[in-house]
């Protein structure tokens, strides 16, 4: 026990002496939820699109007062048709709409008119977002005004009410999962180094030597590491419920409780990787390449995993955040659901678990032979 | 009784036969010093007496334990300082014997400890940031922390300073009880002269096995014999110095020049004041403690670093004001070793010569011309981290030639090498200087320092004396130039 401690101890003097690990415990997390938060947005606001509008009729007059009245969407209005194209190459605009001359005349007579949309549609998602939004504003239109005559009235009305995120708020959803990309990172990132230094400096020899067990060893890099881990998902908790006010619905201790079993089983995997490679510079490398990417990709965060090959959706199961999003995402926005907390922490400590057999037994007490 | 009982033991490593069916018994009680030529298998055994690694064949009892099998239970018993001793650099000197304390369940009581190494004033200073010499005597204290019953020490004196060399010996006489026993592996054989029983080691044999004072009287004879057991060393003329061409026109009758170099961090002065003129042909020897400011002087010298006042001349050209063309002048082996490790002997050989501006033309010439002066035909493909350090050495020296420089700047060539090698090393040296090279070297070994036409002293960032051997030890009457470098220092001390 107080051999465990002693090592504890010196695990943490090396924490306060090394500004690196407080980095990445705590700058990391800001510069991600940033960055999630404002860099990555997957709502299409503020698309800036240009009108052309060839009709002077006081009715036309209102449509694009209606076009221009949005909260969402910006627009210029020109006459120039060359200029606005110029602009949709520079991608300063997504669309042009387009009025022409003969556009009331035609709906005074009660015959359709054409309004011609352009889209930019290198970027699909905006170019759709557009597209509906001309139509919404033009029916809307439509409907409301002198030529409301000329509509048939729709039967059905679909009234859509978005459960968890009645604003359908994409960071609401996007933020606690950064969560997980995040911790998934500092775990892997914080420990992928502590083993390969010590043999790199040679304190390991030194270590062996002495009165240390394998369960010292590994405990010793677990505990010290974890605490620091947990100050930093407290640390990035606080942000994303206290700072950026994402609505919370579950309770503290659950979060904590799974969060908990998130990170033993994500230090797990830069253990593994440290204490096998014995080289700081590739554990380093292979971590960010087996504990980021897949993170990102895999974890039903950007992709949804129902839409990936039978093989990848099964592959996203040993991966500890694949869960953890599961989980997090259902806990902030529905409340504890008892089955996902339970799936999920059960796959999670199976995962650690394993990880830590495996981290116990590649533990060297021996200098390997080469 | 024996401490260690070694039988008929293999160690392979991939194809290389590290050590080869040794027998060996080491006496309790005893002082043991382990000798041998780089690569010869000292530092394998050490590991499989303690059993850090395990052997292919034999039977090795420590202690009357397995040290495979008992592992843990010889643990309690030993204490073992490795070459590349284990402190924690980024914690302080007492953290460090704090936390070795707690490893091998002693309680904290450093006074006697603290005020052998003379660390009391350094308690809360960074381990990474104690000279060389400390750094070793903080090492070897927690090792000795629990008194252990066996005590292993693996090169603990590369790099140090005869005064620390001395303060090391003396901790371990003085700190351990009459029943220890010591296997201390060493490349200085003044130091393995003094020792109870010497033990020489060669391609993973044992050659020798007995007291020094048997194989020799004094310490000057017993290297000579080592040597001999060692293959003998036959000096020959230099062919790294009969391919040397010195190519430099313009004549200068000082090559190197310090002028009033100073080097402050704050209010401490690394270096003051340091002046000295070094001849063409010379070899000018720059000797003193850890942490003088040797290397720091060095950097100067060669435009590494900027002095805070004064400056250098390297071939009249002053290095502040045109370090590229000061630097053409020079070929500079840093003591750290500095090739690429992961690339071949013959691919560090190529980019040397490119960088030092060697014609692409001539490139390919230059370099199987080095490669064969300097032996390394077989080794050309080898990857040079795998080289043993000797070699390393070598090859950092090769680059250092390969552009045929007037000046010669070696910062520690020799540390950590064994005896042949440095022979081997001096002899190429003297014979560059003959040719015309001048040559500025540092070095810890003072019988080395008797091969370099002047010496100047260096201690605490200043010059304390400056001349010839035989004249620095005249000044304070000493017969040999290690006991001429601690009474230098203590009259220093005391003004």
């Amino acid at each position: 026990m107080k051999i465990l401690r002693a090592l504890v101890r010196k695990e943490f003097l090396q924490i306060t002496r090394d500004p690196s690990s407080i980095i990445i415990s705590f700058v990391l997390p800001l510069i991600s939820i940033l960055i999630f938060m404002y860099g990555i947005n997957m709502d299409s606001v503020r698309v800036t699109f240009g009108i052309k509008n060839d009709d002077n009729s006081a009715e036309v007059a209102q449509l694009v007062n209606s076009f221009r009245n949005s909260n969402y969407i910006d627009s210029i209005i020109s006459d120039n048709m060359n200029d606005l194209t110029q602009k949709i190459m520079r991608s300063r605009i997504k669309g042009i709409v387009l009025i022409p001359n003969d556009f009331s005349k035609k709906l005074e007579t009660g015959n359709s008119a054409d309004l011609m949309v352009i889209t930019d549609g290198s970027e699909v998602n905006t170019a759709n977002y557009l597209q509906n939004y001309v139509i919404q504003i033009s029916n809307q239109w439509l409907s409301t005004g002198k030529y409301a005559y000329s509509m048939t009235p729709s039967v059905v009305i679909p009234v859509v009410r978005a459960w968890y995120n009645q604003e359908l708020n994409g960071y609401f959803f996007v933020l606690p999962g950064s969560i997980a990309i995040t911790m998934t990172m500092i775990g892997i990132l914080l420990t992928a180094l502590v083993v390969a230094r010590e043999w790199e400096r040679g304190t390991m020899e030194a270590l062996l030597n002495t009165n240390v067990t394998k369960m010292h060893i590994v405990l010793g890099k677990y505990i010290p590491y974890f605490c620091l881990g947990m100050t930093s998902m407290i640390f990035n908790l606080i942000l994303c419920i206290g700072v950026f006010q994402v609505p919370f619905c579950g309770s503290y201790f659950v979060l904590l409780f799974v969060s908990s079993l998130f990170l033993f089983s994500s230090m797990g995997i830069g253990l593994l990787i440290s204490t096998k490679l014995k080289n700081q510079f590739l554990a380093s490398q292979i971590s960010l390449g087996i504990g980021f990417l897949p993170a990102l990709l895999l974890s039903g965060l950007v992709f949804p995993i129902n839409s990936m090959p039978k093989i990848i959706q099964h592959l996203t199961k040993i991966l500890p955040p694949r869960h953890y999003i599961t989980f997090i995402e259902s806990e902030f926005m529905a409340g504890t659901v008892w089955p996902v907390v339970f799936k999920c922490s059960a796959l999670l400590i199976i995962i650690g678990a394993l990880l830590f057999v495996a981290v116990y037994k590649n533990t060297d007490m021996r200098l390997p032979n080469d | 009784m024996n401490t260690v009982e070694i039988s008929h033991l293999s160690k392979k490593f991939e194809n290389l036969i590290a050590i080869d069916d040794l027998s060996l018994n080491i006496e309790s009680g005893k002082i043991t010093g382990l000798i041998g030529a780089d690569a010869s298998g000292k530092t394998t055994l050490i590991r499989l007496i303690i059993g850090m690694l395990k052997a292919e064949e034999g039977k090795v009892s420590v202690l009357g334990l397995d040290p495979v099998k008992q592992k843990s239970q010889l643990n309690e018993k030993i204490g073992y300082m490795p070459q590349k001793f284990g402190l924690y650099e980024d914690l302080t000197v007492i953290e460090n014997l704090k936390l070795y304390a707690d490893l091998k369940k002693v309680p904290h009581d450093f006074e006697k400890l603290l005020q052998f190494t003379s660390l009391e004033n350094f308690q809360n200073r960074l381990a990474g940031a104690l000279s060389g010499g400390m750094k070793q005597k903080l090492g070897l204290a927690c090792v000795l922390l629990g008194s252990p019953d066996f005590l292993l020490l693996d090169e603990p004196s590369v790099g140090v300073d005869p005064i620390s060399r001395r303060d090391l010996m003396k901790m371990v006489r003085d700190l351990i009880s009459p029943a220890t026993t010591v296997l201390w592996s060493t490349a200085y054989l003044d130091e393995a002269h003094s020792f109870d029983t010497a033990v020489v080691m060669d391609k993973g044999k044992v050659i020798y096995e007995g007291r020094p004072s048997d194989l020799a009287k004094t310490s000057a004879e017993f290297e000579e014999k080592v040597i001999e057991l060692m293959g003998g060393y036959q000096k020959s003329e230099s062919r790294i110095a009969a391919n040397y061409v010195y190519s430099h026109l313009d004549e200068v009758e000082y090559p190197v020049v310090a002028e009033n170099l100073e080097k402050r961090y704050g209010n401490f002065y690394a270096v003051r004041d340091n002046s000295f003129n070094i001849k063409k042909g010379e070899i000018f020897g720059l000797l003193g403690p850890n942490g003088a400011g040797k290397s720091t002087s060095f950097k100067m010298m060669c435009g590494l670093l900027r002095p805070t006042s004064g400056t250098a001349r390297i071939m009249g050209i002053d290095i502040q004001k045109d370090p590229e063309k000061a630097r053409a002048n020079l070929g500079y082996m840093a003591q750290k070793f500095s090739l690429y490790e992961s690339i071949t002997v013959d691919q560090n050989l190529n980019f040397f010569a490119e960088i030092y501006g060697i014609p692409k033309s001539d490139v390919k010439n230059r370099v199987n011309e080095i490669l064969e002066i300097f032996d390394f035909g077989d080794l050309k493909k080898q990857r040079t981290g795998d080289l043993p350090l000797g070699f390393k050495q070598k090859l950092s020296m090769a680059c250092a030639l390969i552009h045929n420089p007037p000046i010669l700047f070696l910062d520690e060539p020799t540390s950590g090498v064994d005896v042949l090698t440095r022979r081997d090393f001096w002899n190429h040296m003297t014979s560059l200087a003959k040719k015309g090279i001048t040559i500025l070297v540092t070095t810890h070994f003072m019988d080395e320092a008797e091969y370099c036409d002047r010496i100047s002293l260096f201690y605490k960032g200043e010059t304390i004396a400056i001349g010839t051997p035989s004249e620095l030890k005249k000044q304070v009457s000493a017969k040999t130039m290690e006991n001429a470098f601690i009474k230098l220092i203590q009259e220093s001390d005391k003004k």
